[in-house]
């Protein structure tokens, strides 16, 4: 009763903003899916089938060649498990299944090759955000995150993610992921750690399917690990970042990626506690870009600000990335990656005509996003703003990543529209109020903005995507709440994990290059070459070029 | 400094997860969220950023 009379008074107040700001709220009514059946005897699965009827082509009509495409796919090319006795209805079916399962493998392999090429896109933005006589090494970073991160999930962050994930029904199932370290508390489940699946064969994990969800997760945690690059950039020690890295790739992300993804506590919230669906991430707003933020923004903490970013007034001056060219161009990457990380995460195309709306809603979030910082900036400084531009097409995207599987395309417009304007005013609160330094305006792209995405599920979630999850607007409340515990599992755990592990790393190895290389420039002391040596670089003052 | 704003960003999360096993309550539960969330974020910014601000390259 109590928690109905909540509802109402939420939803209340919510729809009257909504609808004062002139949005209309609109849900899809789905479709009623028409069904037929027919009454029979059930043919003999290993009786066999009358091939003839299908009119296949003959040897002579394939030897001349198939123009039109016509004869090439047929009940020729369907593979008979027992010669003697000819095609059955038993390997038609096993053709379907296996058909059924090839789709998906494909189409979640293709989407995790678009999402590894997201790294070439995260190295063009951050390396053209940072100044000229930093570019071998923040490129450098950007380019070995990614075998650094690779090997650091291989050896243990997909089991301690996945190993207890079993369920990939689009995949086959999975089934060797299967083991959960789990605490039973008051009566109810908390799963904590996968335990199936170190170095890809213990657990009987040297399965198809388990490869093609590692490669699917892996790039989502190099995504995750690479954003860290970009808010620590041209003051971070190479060693450094490379032991943090691999933190961040076998603990930290996998951890409370199994509790969002893997069958953890935070997805249980709702069959354990009636919250929603359970807490949800379709495609990691929270798990990836949050995750990435805040470790980025535990780490800035640590190493500090540049010098020359700050006066001792406390007011900061804008150091300009070297190449703005080059940023847009790696928006656009990632903006490119982006239809595999959203559509990619239904993890099947055959039965998962989500993606679609999917990826109608990840390009419209993006483009309000890009609209909202422009404007903002247009405003507010008379400028529309290049680099604001690029950080509010990825703040959209961002944020649209967890709920793209849940919300229309009204919603999707309008959780990208506050993403751009939020980036803007988070980057402003970072630089200017927090005395935070980040070069690239990661801990607000992806941290902030993230953060808006896991809360935004619960209030745009309109009840007809993946896994039915309904948001406030739709008439569940209980939704919103998995969400803010989601938010405040990334602010409490997460941050702290990483905060306390970067302390360590600061203590035996130093998280900070030396004065004198950091004025230099890090490409000679930290990579022993120039990234662009044939220029002559500009000295001026203590932001040099 | 840098210790309390830790415990508090710890304690922000663990208010409402506890608070999962005191009250069946939506309302309650939503409030313990959001004062989790308030806690974490004046751990992080108020108290953890404060004392690194103090002690910053540029102060000196």
């Amino acid at each position: 009763m109590r928690r109905k009379k909540l509802n109402t008074i939420i939803r209340g107040f919510v729809l009257a903003t909504y609808f004062l700001c002139g949005v209309p709220a609109w849900a899809q009514t789905p479709s009623q899916p028409t069904t037929s059946t027919q009454a029979g005897p059930a043919p003999a699965m290993n009786a066999p089938l009358a091939v003839k009827e299908a009119n296949p082509p003959s040897a002579e009509e394939m030897a001349k060649g198939d123009a039109s495409g016509s004869l090439t796919g047929t009940v020729n090319d369907v593979t008979v498990s027992n010669p003697k006795v000819g095609l059955t209805l038993a390997d038609t079916l096993n053709q379907v299944g296996q058909n059924k399962v090839a789709i998906n493998f494909v189409w979640t392999l293709i989407t995790g090759f678009l999402v590894m090429f997201m790294q070439a896109g995260f190295a063009a933005v951050e390396t053209g955000l940072c100044r000229a006589k930093n570019a071998n090494h923040t490129i450098m970073m950007n380019f070995m995150v990614y075998g650094i991160g690779l090997f650091a999930y291989w050896v243990c962050g997909f089991a301690l993610q996945m190993g207890g994930a079993a369920g990939a029904s689009s995949l086959g199932g999975a089934a060797p992921l299967s083991g959960e370290f789990a605490l039973h508390i008051a009566g109810k489940t908390w799963g904590l750690w996968g335990t199936h699946g170190f170095f890809l064969t213990q657990g009987g994990t040297y399965d198809v399917a388990v490869m093609v969800l590692f490669l699917f997760e892996m790039v989502f945690m190099d995504t995750a690990a690479t954003i860290v690059t970009g808010g620590c950039a041209e003051r971070w020690k190479f060693a450094a970042f490379a032991v943090s890295s691999v933190f961040l790739a076998a603990i930290t992300y996998p951890l409370f990626a199994n509790w969002a993804w893997g069958g953890g506590w935070l997805s249980q919230l709702g069959a354990n506690y009636g919250l929603g669906a359970g807490y949800a991430d379709f495609a990691g707003s929270g798990v990836v870009h949050a995750v990435g933020g805040l470790s980025a923004l535990a780490v800035a903490l640590i190493v500090g600000p540049r010098i020359g970013k700050y006066n001792r007034d406390g007011s900061s001056n804008a150091i300009p990335g070297h190449d703005i060219t080059m940023v847009l161009i790696g928006c656009f990457i990632l903006a490119f990656g982006w239809f595999g990380f959203n559509p990619g995460s239904t993890l099947g195309a055959s039965g998962s005509l989500r993606i679609a709306t999917i990826a109608v809603d990840t390009m419209l979030a993006g483009a309000t996003g890009s609209f909202g910082a422009v404007f903002y900036m247009w405003i507010r400084y008379g400028k529309p703003d290049a680099s604001m531009g690029g950080n509010g097409l990825l703040a959209g995207l961002v944020a649209i990543t967890a709920p793209s599987g849940y919300v229309n395309t009204i919603g999707a417009a309008i959780i990208g529209l506050i993403a751009g304007v939020l980036v803007c005013l988070s980057v402003e609160f970072i630089d200017r109020i927090a005395h935070i330094d980040d070069p690239v305006g990661a801990i607000s792209v992806h941290g902030a903005c993230g953060l808006w995405g896991v809360l935004s599920v619960g209030l745009f979630a309109d009840g007809t995507g993946v896994g039915a999850v309904k948001g406030l607007f739709y008439g569940d409340a209980g939704q919103l709440v998995a969400q803010m515990i989601g938010v405040v599992t990334l602010l409490g755990v997460v941050f702290t994990l990483s905060f306390v592990f970067n302390l360590f790393v600061d203590y035996f190895i130093g998280q900070r290059v030396s004065p004198q290389s950091e004025l230099e420039g890090l490409d000679i002391p930290e990579m022993g070459a120039l990234g662009y040596p044939e220029f002559v670089l500009k000295i001026q003052g203590a932001g040099a070029a | 400094m840098k210790f309390v704003g830790l415990l508090l960003a710890v304690c922000g999360w663990l208010l409402p997860v506890a608070g999962l096993t005191w009250t069946s309550s939506l309302a309650a539960r939503f409030i313990l969220a959001l004062i989790g969330i308030a806690l974490c974020l004046t751990g992080i910014l108020g108290f953890l950023n404060r004392a690194y601000v103090k002690e910053a390259i540029w102060k000196k």
